[in-house]
C-alpha cells in the first residue's frame, strides 16, 4: 500500500471499526449535550434545583401504586390551593398598592411558583373552588378503602375513581400545548428525588459537570505529566532528581487525602480573599462568583495528583527513546537538542499522551463522583457524584432511579471512552499493520 | 524536477591525498565508581581524502569510543578526553570545540552511520520526511529543491521507486533498504568524513554485499573519506585500503589491507588473521585456531604491552616495557618489541 495515503488509511481503519465508530458518536453526543448546557443553556442550574412535581415520583415508566397516585394527587392539589391564596394575596398586596391588579401583572409574579410548566388554570375563583372541592370528595372517598395497595375486589372501583381524581386535578391547571406535555414528560422520565426536582435535568446538567472535569484536568495533567517526564527523561541529571523527586514525594501522599486538604483549602475562602486582593477583586468577574461556587478546586486538585501518571511513563519512554539508535542518528546529523526533543522524541510519546488522556479524562470523571459523594467535590448545581450521594437512602426505599440514572450516564460514557482509546490504540500504531 | 543538482557527485580530486582527518594521542577515559577507567589510550592515525581506513579489533577494544571520541558523542559529564589528544580537521582540534560548533558540523562534514538500520530512521515519519530535514537543517535549499535532492539521493542509493518511496514509513521497508536511506541521509549534505559503526552486522550476507559495494561506489564518486568500524576482517577486505588494528583500547598496528593480509607485523593481528575461518580443502578437519587468555581489564592495566599475556613469542621485555611505536617510510607503523617478521609463515589466503 503507498505511503501518501497513510493519513486516509487510518482514517479509513477506523470509519470500518464499528464499535469504535458507536462510541465516538456516543461521546460526541455527551459533549455535544455538556456544549449546548456550557453554551447554549439547555440546563441551568435554577432548573437543577427547581420542583417538577411531587417527591420521588419513580421515573423509567415504572407504575405506581394507588397510595402514591393518591398522595400525589394531594400534593398537586395543595400546591394549587396555595397558589391560590397567594394569588389573592397578591391581588390585595397590588390594590393596596394603587395598583390595578390585571391577570398580566399577577402572571408575572407568579411566574417562579409553577410547578415546572404547570401553571393554574385560567377560571374564576368561585369555579376553581368548585373544581377543588370535587377532588377533595373524591380523595375522601378514596380514604376510606383500608388498604389501597391490596384492594382485593375493588380494585375496578379503586382504579376509577383514581383515573376520575386525576381528571379532576388536571381541571384544575391551565391546558397544555402538545410541546409543553411532551417537555413534562421528558422531565419526569427519570423520575423526581426527594425534593421533587427532576432526575432527567440533574443528570443531564451532570454531563457538563463530567466534561468538564475530564476535559480540564486530563488536559492539564498530561500536559504538565509530559512536560516534566520529558525533560526528566532527556536531560537526567539534577532535572531528573528534582522531578523523580517531586513525583515520588506526591505519590507518597494518599490520594484522596490530597484531595479533601485542597477541597477544604479552597472552601474556607481564604484563598479567594487572596485571590481578589491579588488582583483587585477583577477575579470574581473572571470566573463568576468565589472559587468554591466553581470547579475550580476541582481541577486543581485532580491536577495536582493526576500528573504522576503521565509523568512516570513518559519520563520512562523518554530514557528508552534517548538511547535509541533513530535519536543518536539525529544527534549525528547535527540537530539541536531542543530540535530532538521535539521533532523526534515527542511525536514517538504522543500516543502515550493520547491514552493518558483518556485514562486520566475517566479516572477524572470517577473521582469526581467519590469526591461529590463525599461531600467534598461538587458544592453546587448538580454531579452524578451528588446525585448518588442523595440516592443513598431512596435505594432502601426501591427508590433506584436517581442512581440509575446517573450511574447509566456514566457508565455509558465511561464505556465509550475505554473502546475509542482501545480502537485508537490499535489504528494510531504506526507499527500496527 | 527542474531543479538542478549536478553538485552532487564531487569529483575526485587528482592531486596526491591530503589528510581529512587526523587523530593524534587521542586518549578517553570514563570517569565511575571505581575511578577513572581509560578505555582509548594514545590512539594516533590519519584519515586521507577519498580513503577507507578499516578500524578492527575485538569487543571492547575501543574502536566505538574512538568513533565516538571523533564526534564527540560521549557524554560529556563523565568523560576525560587526555591533555595531548588531537582531532584534526582543516588543522582545529575538535576536542576544544563547543557543544554548538560540534552540531553545525555533526551531519554536514562529518557524517555517522550505525549498526542497527532496523531502528535507525524514525518510525512516525515517512522517509522523505527524515532525508529533507537533514537538508532543511543544513542547507539553505527551497522545498522543491530539496524535494528534488531527496528523490536524487533515493535514487543514489539505489532504492528503487524513489518517487514512491519518498512517501513510504520506515516499517514499510527492509532492513537493507533502511540501511541505504540511513546511507543517503549521512550522505545528504555530502561529508568530507563518513564514520561507518558496523553497518552491515545487521545484515545477511547478501544484502552486506550489496552495501559494502554501494558505499564503495558512492565514495568513488563522492571522494567521501570513510572510517570503516568492523571486526569482520572479510568486509574491511573487500573494502578498505588501510587497516588500524586496536586492542585494548591501544593502536597495535597500521598497514595497507594487502601489507596486513600477507605480512601481518604484529602478533595479535596474525592471530587474528589465523582465526578466520576458512573453506577448502586444506582446513578441512584441523580445528580453528584462537587466541588464548582474555584481554586485560579496564580497571587493570598493564604498564607493558597489553597483549603479552596471550602472545605466543612473548620475551622478557615485553612484561615489563610498553613496546614503542615503531614506523617505516610507507606508514606502516606497529607496536610490539619482536614485530614478526617472517611472512612466510602467516601467508593467509583471503
Amino acid at each position: 500500500m503507498s505511503g501518501a495515503s497513510d493519513e486516509s488509511r487510518s482514517l479509513r481503519k477506523f470509519l470500518r471499526h464499528k464499535p469504535a465508530m458507536i462510541s465516538f458518536v456516543v461521546i460526541l453526543a455527551y459533549v455535544a449535550v455538556a456544549a449546548a448546557v456550557i453554551l447554549g443553556d439547555l440546563v441551568s442550574v435554577e432548573d437543577c434545583e427547581r420542583r417538577y412535581g411531587p417527591k420521588s415520583t419513580p421515573g423509567f415508566g415504572v407504575s405506581q401504586l394507588f397510595e402514591k397516585r393518591l398522595q400525589d394527587l394531594s400534593w398537586y392539589a395543595e400546591q394549587i390551593e396555595q397558589k391560590l391564596a397567594l394569588r389573592q394575596k397578591l391581588k390585595r398586596r397590588l390594590q393596596s398598592r394603587g395598583v390595578e391588579p390585571t391577570n398580566e401583572k399577577i402572571e408575572q409574579e407568579l411566574r417562579g411558583l409553577r410547578i415546572g410548566n404547570l401553571r393554574p388554570a385560567d377560571i374564576s375563583a368561585e369555579d376553581f373552588q368548585i373544581r377543588l372541592d370535587s377532588l377533595w370528595n373524591t380523595v375522601a372517598e378514596l380514604d376510606e378503602f383500608d388498604d389501597l395497595n391490596n384492594p382485593g375486589s375493588d380494585t375496578t372501583t379503586i382504579e376509577r375513581l383514581t383515573s376520575a381524581a386525576e381528571g379532576q386535578m388536571r381541571s384544575l391547571y391551565a391546558e397544555q400545548t402538545p410541546a409543553e406535555a411532551r417537555h413534562r414528560n421528558l422531565h419526569l422520565l427519570f423520575g423526581t428525588d426527594v425534593a421533587g426536582r427532576s432526575v432527567f435535568l440533574r443528570s443531564i446538567y451532570s454531563i457538563r459537570v463530567a466534561i468538564l472535569v475530564g476535559v480540564v484536568t486530563g488536559f492539564i495533567s498530561v500536559a504538565i505529566g509530559s512536560l516534566l517526564g520529558l525533560a526528566a527523561g532527556y536531560f537526567g541529571g539534577w532535572v531528573d532528581g528534582v522531578v523523580t523527586w517531586l513525583y515520588s514525594t506526591f505519590a507518597s501522599i494518599p490520594n484522596i487525602v490530597m484531595l479533601m486538604v485542597l477541597a477544604y483549602m479552597f472552601r474556607g475562602g481564604e484563598i479567594d480573599a487572596w485571590l481578589n486582593d491579588l488582583t483587585g477583586d477583577r477575579f470574581g468577574w473572571l470566573i463568576g462568583g468565589t472559587l468554591d461556587e466553581t470547579l475550580i478546586p476541582v481541577f486543581v486538585a485532580f491536577s495536582a495528583t493526576f500528573w504522576i501518571g503521565p509523568c512516570r511513563v513518559i519520563r520512562g519512554e523518554t530514557l528508552k527513546l534517548r538511547e535509541s539508535e533513530y535519536v543518536q542518528a539525529s544527534q549525528v546529523m547535527g540537530y539541536s537538542r531542543v530540535r530532538i526533543l521535539l521533532r523526534h522524541i515527542l511525536p514517538n510519546i504522543s500516543h502515550l499522551m493520547l491514552i493518558n488522556f483518556s485514562l486520566l479524562f475517566i479516572g477524572a470523571i470517577k473521582s469526581e463522583v467519590i469526591l461529590s459523594f463525599l461531600g467534598i467535590g461538587v458544592q453546587s448545581g448538580a454531579s452524578w457524584g451528588l446525585m448518588i450521594d442523595a440516592a443513598r437512602d431512596e435505594v432502601l426505599n426501591d427508590f433506584f432511579w436517581q442512581i440509575g440514572a446517573a450511574t447509566a450516564l456514566m457508565f455509558g460514557l465511561v464505556l465509550a471512552f475505554n473502546i475509542l482509546s482501545d480502537a485508537l490504540q490499535d489504528i494510531l500504531d504506526p507499527k500496527h499493520v | 524536477m527542474t531543479v538542478s543538482t549536478g553538485n552532487l557527485i564531487r569529483p575526485k580530486s587528482p592531486e596526491t591525498p591530503s589528510v581529512a582527518l587526523s587523530v593524534r594521542n587521542l586518549s578517553t577515559s570514563f570517569r565511575t565508581d571505581r575511578g577513572l577507567v581509560n578505555a582509548v589510550s594514545k590512539v594516533s592515525f590519519d584519515l586521507h581524502r577519498g580513503e577507507s581506513v578499516g578500524l578492527v579489533g575485538e569487543s571492547g577494544c575501543g574502536k566505538s569510543v574512538t568513533s565516538k571520541s571523533i564526534m564527540r558523542l560521549l557524554p560529556e559529564h563523565v568523560t576525560r578526553y587526555g591533555a595531548e589528544s588531537q582531532v584534526q580537521l582543516d588543522g582545529e582540534n575538535l576536542l576544544t570545540y563547543s557543544e554548538r560548533q560540534m552540531r553545525a558540523l555533526r551531519g554536514n562534514r562529518i557524517a555517522m552511520i550505525f549498526q542497527e538500520p532496523m531502528t535507525a530512521l524514525n518510525p512516525v515519519f515517512t522517509v522523505g520526511w527524515q532525508l529533507d530535514e537533514a537538508l532543511r537543517y543544513h542547507t539553505k535549499l527551497n522545498r522543491t529543491q530539496r524535494k528534488a535532492r531527496v528523490v536524487e539521493l533515493l535514487d543514489m542509493v539505489e532504492i528503487p521507486n524513489p518517487d514512491r518511496r519518498y512517501y513510504e514509513y520506515p516499517h514499510q521497508l527492509s532492513g537493507g533498504m533502511r540501511q541505504r536511506v540511513v546511507i543517503a541521509m549521512a550522505l545528504a549534505c555530502e561529508p568530507e568524513i563518513l564514520i561507518a559503526d558496523e553497518p552491515t552486522t545487521a545484515l545477511d550476507v547478501t544484502i552486506q554485499a550489496q552495501i559494502l559495494r554501494l558505499m564503495k561506489n558512492l565514495q568513488e564518486r563522492t571522494g567521501t573519506a570513510i572510517l570503516l568500524i568492523t571486526h569482520d576482517l572479510g568486509v574491511v577486505a573487500q573494502t578498505c585500503d588501510r587497516v588500524v588494528v586496536m586492542y585494548a583500547g591501544q593502536v597495535v598496528e597500521q598497514a595497507t589491507v594487502r601489507e596486513l593480509f600477507h605480512d601481518p607485523a604484529h602478533p595479535y593481528s596474525r592471530a587474528l588473521l589465523q582465526s578466520i575461518p576458512q573453506s577448502g580443502k586444506k582446513q578441512q578437519g584441523k580445528r580453528l585456531a584462537t587466541i588464548d587468555g582474555i584481554v586485560p581489564s579496564l580497571f587493570d592495566m598493564p604498564d607493558a604491552c597489553r597483549f603479552a599475556d596471550r602472545c605466543d613469542c612473548r620475551q622478557d621485555l615485553c612484561v615489563t616495557d610498553l613496546p614503542p611505536i615503531s614506523e617505516d617510510d610507507s606508514g606502516r607503523s606497529v607496536r610490539c618489541h619482536f614485530p614478526v617478521s617472517d611472512s612466510s609463515s602467516t601467508r593467509s589466503e583471503v
